[in-house]
């Protein structure tokens, strides 16, 4: 694990508990997985802002085949809305009817989210479609997702980093993290 | 209510409105505003399943889950209860399992559901979603 010991936000992280080189490593695995499958495909990554920043930059340099990559951002549920439902606030940008898409995640839980989009993708007709997700938390699960790409399985805790957030900090660290109770608190 | 009970099976409750509904705790409305939101299919207590009766055949302990999810096929249980009255719930679950094997039903417990409003950003309404007594006693 980590030294935390200098580390910029060692007031505020509790423990490390995924060190950047197990991340590092189940990316570059996964960017070999897709390298391999989508040989001669030339597949469009699309993923969902803001949490998938650091995991698309990743995996986009693990593949060595050509990709293009594309994002997409939904509304945030507020609570009780009566007649409230998901709005895409930032749509694709190109086309992805007859091509092969490759839906990148950070992270999995209930599903809710990812089958919502799952089930806008394929109404445009993508020729395959498929699904990446780094960190899985499948004990949350209510919607049963098949995932072809499957990185690691958090602990059942809250944690940050690498694109999990906390109020839309602690992105950044490229560890997956545990914090100090008064930070979860004070926040 | 007379169930076969080499061979019980669930009874249909009736069907209700989405308007109608009177859910029977905040958080189950929560719940299902989620639902919503994703546009998740779902029913409220739909069936009714017997667990237990008497040498009549008459039923004397039921259970009716709170959500039932179409596409999946998941029933749903959310439960913001203390953790004695859990414990409670848990063996109805076991009981439900070994009766109906083919039946999937997940417990949703108050920690998974203060997770999911942390989750959506609403973990702020907890006190009134989930009951403040419950979060300060969580032993019950």
């Amino acid at each position: 694990m980590a030294d935390l010991a200098h580390h910029w936000l060692a007031d505020q992280i509790e423990r490390v508990v995924i060190s950047e080189q197990e991340i590092q490593a189940a990316v570059a695995t996964m960017g070999a997985q897709i390298s391999r499958d989508y040989a001669g495909m030339s597949p469009v990554l699309v993923g969902v802002l803001n949490g998938v920043a650091l995991l698309m930059a990743d995996l986009l340099r693990a593949i060595t085949i050509p990709v293009a990559v594309d994002f997409m951002a939904i509304s945030h549920y507020a609570t009780s809305a009566p007649t409230g439902s998901v709005r895409i606030v930032k749509d694709l940008d190109e086309s992805i009817t007859g091509r092969h898409v490759l839906f990148v995640e950070d992270v999995i839980d209930t599903g809710l989210t990812l089958d919502y989009l799952l089930r806008t993708l394929r109404t445009r007709q993508p020729a395959s479609l498929r699904v990446c997700v780094l960190f899985d938390r499948p004990y949350r699960r209510l919607i049963n997702i098949a995932l072809d790409y499957r990185g690691l399985e958090l602990p059942d805790e809250f944690v940050v980093g690498y694109g999990l957030d906390m109020d839309g900090y602690y992105r950044n660290l490229p560890f997956i993290a545990t914090l100090r109770r008064n930070q979860i608190r004070a926040s | 209510m007379r169930v076969d009970v080499n061979r019980p099976r669930p009874s249909r409750n009736p069907d209700v409105p989405r308007e109608a509904i009177e859910f029977a705790h905040p958080s189950e409305q929560e719940f299902a505003s989620i639902l919503d939101f994703f546009g998740i299919r779902w029913q409220y207590e739909p069936y009714t399943f017997p667990l237990r009766w008497d040498e009549n055949g008459v039923v004397i302990e039921a259970f009716s889950p709170d959500f039932y999810l179409v596409d999946q096929d998941l029933f749903v249980e959310l439960t913001t209860l203390r953790q004695k009255l859990i414990r409670i719930k848990r063996r109805k679950l076991r009981l439900l399992r070994a009766l109906y094997p083919d039946v999937q039903i997940k417990l949703w417990n108050r920690k998974d559901f203060e997770w999911m409003l942390r989750r959506f950003g609403i973990e702020d309404q907890a006190d009134d979603l989930v009951g403040k007594q419950a979060l300060e006693n969580p032993d019950g």
